[in-house]
């Protein structure tokens, strides 16, 4: 066989129920479909009958990995997870990522990825070592949280593996669960009840091989191309967030994800406070004291409680503050906490209440001045991690927030179980308050717990209108963009119409980060303007709460966002670092390199793609995404046009803001003829139907789709 | 060249090799305990309490002074991935000559799942009397022109001795080549480090830091 570069070139087969365990090639798949995400899309396009129950036996889990994982190109240490979803509308197919260190060690295992189908008769860990693959059994790890089921089987297999592990809530069917791999990594969407429905607990790998690379120097004139004058910090952050004597700009409002500068200190750093300092753009060895999330989270305070920055396989910007935060002993918690999204800044909405009618926040300080929402953001954090609990981007705190500030939780849970809450801890701030109302929910104890189920399952369990839900409530209880049962992941707010589009894409919250990256920069607008007009033309960038009409170049933005997402967990890299749009360096006028990903591919693989093809591959997956959705539209709900069902926006996105009218300055109130305007053109750049949203027989054609378009017509779908 | 050159060439050749001398004594061991001059201290990037808690840690190599700071590790790999790139011309972790992965989650009661984010790089330590060399049948580890002990390709049989005898483990057997992939200092895991954690000082700037420490 010749030698292969990027990929390892199979797929590990692995059947729960027989225990059967096998392999296949996957070169045929290479061209079209990348890796991770599109391989995961082919084979369910392939193989699975979108009827599939997600939590039936043969339900599959696909965790993949793709070229340029493990390959040693900055910010590859992901892996995408592809599976049914059991809460979203449709019951249709989603993907869960993770970052950590596994996905990388699945690569050096030789492997592109593991595709789990059946039910294991007993509880069972799956162990990869290289071509060893078997099931180990995992009765006595069922029932423990994640940090301990993956320090078990660590210590059983060797500290060389590669571990995760799903919790308690996994276990026990809830739909917000996760699968958790070193400290915080987690990938949500529900994976980890897919794992407990198949007695699957975890997963170990462990790799002696290495990915092979076609042009080595390159690659690594390539490494120092991005850390010497791309890459910024987190969320590509291109500008420091406080002034810097090297930069000619810092952020606009005095704060972004570049938030690390001198004087900011890791204060609890083994053998005293490292301060952060100055870090240039072009010193490679400084990157890592860029980002300092835990100052963009929480202020300088976070200064007192900081050890390190943590994070992912390859990555140097390290956006998971490490912490001891002391005062969690004295309720007997875990203190060394890490995170760097949802689980650690939402904490704060479980100390949320209503008293007489009147909203009151319990939060208060316990050692420093402004440390109350670090300190039970940090109780919460490791409480969900462990329990394996997912909150679909902050849903189940927005939810919980709503049933407690707007005093209504007691009209739905009965008097013995609101009584049984301990909420003389909220009142007090006590951390144990997060951690108990998490562990019900993980063992899915009494009504409250219903919340998990989604947001779509639980207001219809408990008699609420759930249209109703998402159309008027606004702000901090409610942030639907669509009725899928999701929120919006940085929409209007940051890019207008262009955010609403890609916001309605997938069966999940979006998690496209293109032009959020750019828009909460705290780069001057001037700038941002500048760099997107020089990649997308004139027109396709609006200044935030002062959007124009829509217009071609603003579709542009949005099909190239679609795309790029898709391209990027294929690949696998980062979605919070690429791509790269703009850059720190002022030699560059601050402008990025989007062809960057193109040009690791080449390198990495030794396949020639330009970045137009490679994302015109991550457009065939997205085509595959839509008619998947649609069959699954098909099948549950009698109707595949996406456009009513799938990408209706709730109406509170249009009639925010009585006092304004859309365009105006100061104002992201959307206009519904405009937005309807957008979708069609949109649709019509995708080569999608512009009455159903679903692509047309001839884009099917075109991009080699034609078996999807048969199962389509055999789902009773008509095509155009 | 003139015989005063030459006479400074072989000071400053001795004088390198008393302050390398002086660091072998200590070389491999936590700095605990000592107190480090300023400019010794500014030329380790590091603080005399870190030296004090025993976070910093000093190899005498033939090529310069290799320090450690695990204070400042952020356990993102880059360095197993820039060794591996540049030695193997692939990336991997198993195979790299420094190894960071295996300290991150368990190490002996470090490690994230032992609820810590104590975690560092493991290196070569460029042993005086090395066991992996003496463990060789082949004689394939050798000290080349630099003193540095590097495998000569052609005479390893990839037996693994090296890999048991090295009480850290430290080379190890690329089971694609059959070769043993040993440190040769070529630096690229310090060039590489985003976070600074990794330095190799080389002998003539730590015996001028040292100078300095005399004449004042």
């Amino acid at each position: 066989m010749a030698e292969s570069f990027g990929w390892m070139g199979k797929i590990l087969r692995v059947n729960l129920t027989t225990g059967e365990i096998s392999s296949s090639d996957d070169t045929e798949w290479q061209k079209d479909y990348i890796g991770g995400m599109g391989f995961g899309y082919k084979l369910f396009a392939d193989e699975v009958p979108m009827t599939t129950a997600p939590r039936a036996p043969e339900s599959p889990i696909f965790f993949g990995v793709g070229p340029l994982t493990g390959s040693g190109v900055p910010c590859s240490g992901r892996m995408n997870i592809t599976f049914l979803s059991c809460w979203s509308k449709g019951h249709s197919i989603l993907d869960a990522h993770m970052g950590g260190h596994i996905g990388p060690e699945l690569k050096y295992a030789g492997w592109d990825g593991i595709f789990v189908t059946g039910k294991a008769s007993s509880p069972v860990y799956l162990k990869v070592s290289d071509d060893t693959v078997t099931l180990e059994p995992a009765d006595h790890i069922w029932g423990k949280g994640t940090f301990e089921a993956n320090k078990i089987m660590t210590e059983e297999c060797g500290r060389e593996f590669q571990t995760a592990a799903i919790g308690p809530a996994g276990e026990n069917g809830v739909n917000y669960s996760t699968l958790n791999t070193s400290f915080g990594n987690s990938a949500g969407a529900g994976i980890g009840a897919l794992m407990g429905s198949k007695n699957l607990k975890g997963i170990a790998i462990f790799g002696t091989g290495a990915v092979h690379i076609a042009d080595v120097a390159k690659l690594q004139e390539l490494n120092n191309y991005m850390l010497g004058e791309l890459i910024g910090a987190n969320n590509n952050h291109n500008v420091p967030a406080v002034p810097q004597s090297w930069a000619e700009y810092s952020a606009v409002n005095g704060k972004n994800r570049w938030s690390g500068g001198p004087g900011r200190c890791y204060e609890k750093a083994e053998g005293g406070p490292i301060d952060t300092e100055e870090q240039p753009y072009d010193d490679i060895n400084k990157i890592a004291y860029r980002c300092f999330k835990g100052v963009f989270d929480f202020g300088e305070v976070a200064t007192h409680y900081a050890i390190k920055s943590g994070g992912c396989q390859s990555c140097p910007i390290r956006c998971y503050t490490e912490y001891d935060m002391d005062p969690l002993a004295d309720y007997d918690l875990p203190t060394y906490v890490s995170n760097t999204c949802m689980p650690i800044i939402y904490g704060q909405y479980f100390y949320l209440g209503n008293e007489n009618g009147e909203k009151v926040d319990y939060l208060k300080d316990f050692k420093y001045e402004g440390d109350g929402k670090m300190i039970v953001c940090g109780a919460c954090s490791h409480a969900v991690d462990d329990m394996g609990l997912w909150d679909n981007y902050g849903n189940l705190n927005r939810d919980w927030r709503w049933l407690c500030e707007s005093g209504r939780i007691h009209e739905f849970i009965s008097d013995a179980e609101y009584d049984s809450i301990p909420w003389q801890w909220q009142r007090d701030c006590d951390p144990r308050f997060v951690v108990e109302i998490i562990r019900r929910m993980a063992y899915k104890e009494g009504k409250i717990s219903d919340i998990c189920m989604g947001t779509l399952e639980w207001t219809k369990k408990w008699g609420l209108d759930t249209k109703e839900f998402m159309d008027q409530l606004t702000g901090v209880w409610n942030q639907a963009v669509t009725y899928n049962g999701y929120p919006k992941h940085h929409s209007s707010e940051d890019s207008a119409q262009i955010g609403l589009l890609f916001n309605s894409m997938y069966n999940r919250d979006c998690m496209t980060h293109v032009c959020t990256n750019v828009a909460q920069s705290g780069a001057p607008y001037e700038m941002q303007k500048n760099t997107m007009e020089h990649f997308f033309g004139p027109g396709c960038w609006d200044p935030q709460k002062h959007y124009t009409p829509i217009n071609e170049n603003k579709v542009k933005v949005s099909v190239f966002s679609f795309e790029d997402k898709n391209l990027h967990d294929s690949l696998t890299v980062c979605d919070w670092i690429w791509p790269m749009t703009q850059s720190p360096a002022k030699k560059r006028d601050y402008i990025g390199d989007l062809d960057l990903e193109a040009k690791f591919f080449s390198a990495v693989t030794g396949v020639e793609k330009t970045q137009e093809e490679l994302n015109r591959d991550g457009l065939r997956i997205g085509h595959v995404l839509r008619c998947l959705t649609a069959i699954s539209f098909q099948n549950e709900l009698g109707t595949a046009n996406l456009r009513t069902e799938h990408d209706a926006i709730p109406a509170w996105v249009f009639d925010k803001e009585p006092d304004f009218k859309p365009f105006e300055e100061g104002t992201i109130k959307m206009d519904r003829d405009d937005m309807e305007k957008a979708k069609d053109m949109y649709y019509t750049a995708l080569g999608w139907d512009v009455e159903t949203g679903i692509p047309t027989k001839a884009t099917l054609h075109e991009f080699g789709l034609d078996d999807l378009a048969d199962k389509m017509t055999q789902a009773g779908i008509t095509l155009k | 060249m003139s015989e005063q050159m030459l006479e400074e060439k072989k000071d400053g050749f001795l004088e390198r090799q008393m302050t390398r001398r002086q660091f072998l004594k200590i070389s491999g061991k936590s700095l605990a305990g000592l107190t480090i001059s300023a400019t010794m201290l500014n030329l380790f990037g590091c603080t005399q309490q870190e030296v004090d808690e025993g976070v910093v840690t000093t190899w005498a190599t033939p090529t310069g002074l290799l320090v450690v700071n695990g204070a400042r590790c952020v356990g993102c790999q880059r360095c197993e991935i820039n060794c591996t790139l540049t030695n193997d011309g692939k990336c991997g972790a198993y195979i790299s000559r420094i190894k960071m992965a295996r300290n991150l989650h368990i190490h002996g009661k470090d490690g994230m799942y032992n609820q810590n984010f104590t975690y560092f790089p493991d290196t070569c330590r460029q042993c005086k009397t090395p066991a992996c060399g003496e463990a060789c049948p082949q004689h394939a580890i050798y000290a080349d022109d630099r003193g540095v002990r590097v495998v000569d390709r052609d005479k390893c049989i990839g037996c693994g001795a090296c890999h048991d005898a090295c009480p850290w483990h430290m080379p190890t057997i690329d089971p694609e080549t059959q070769k043993s992939s040993k440190c040769i200092q070529c630096g690229a895991c310090v060039a590489g480090c985003p976070a600074g954690a990794l330095q190799i000082i080389d002998w003539d700037e730590v015996t001028s830091a040292a100078q300095e420490i005399v004449e004042a």
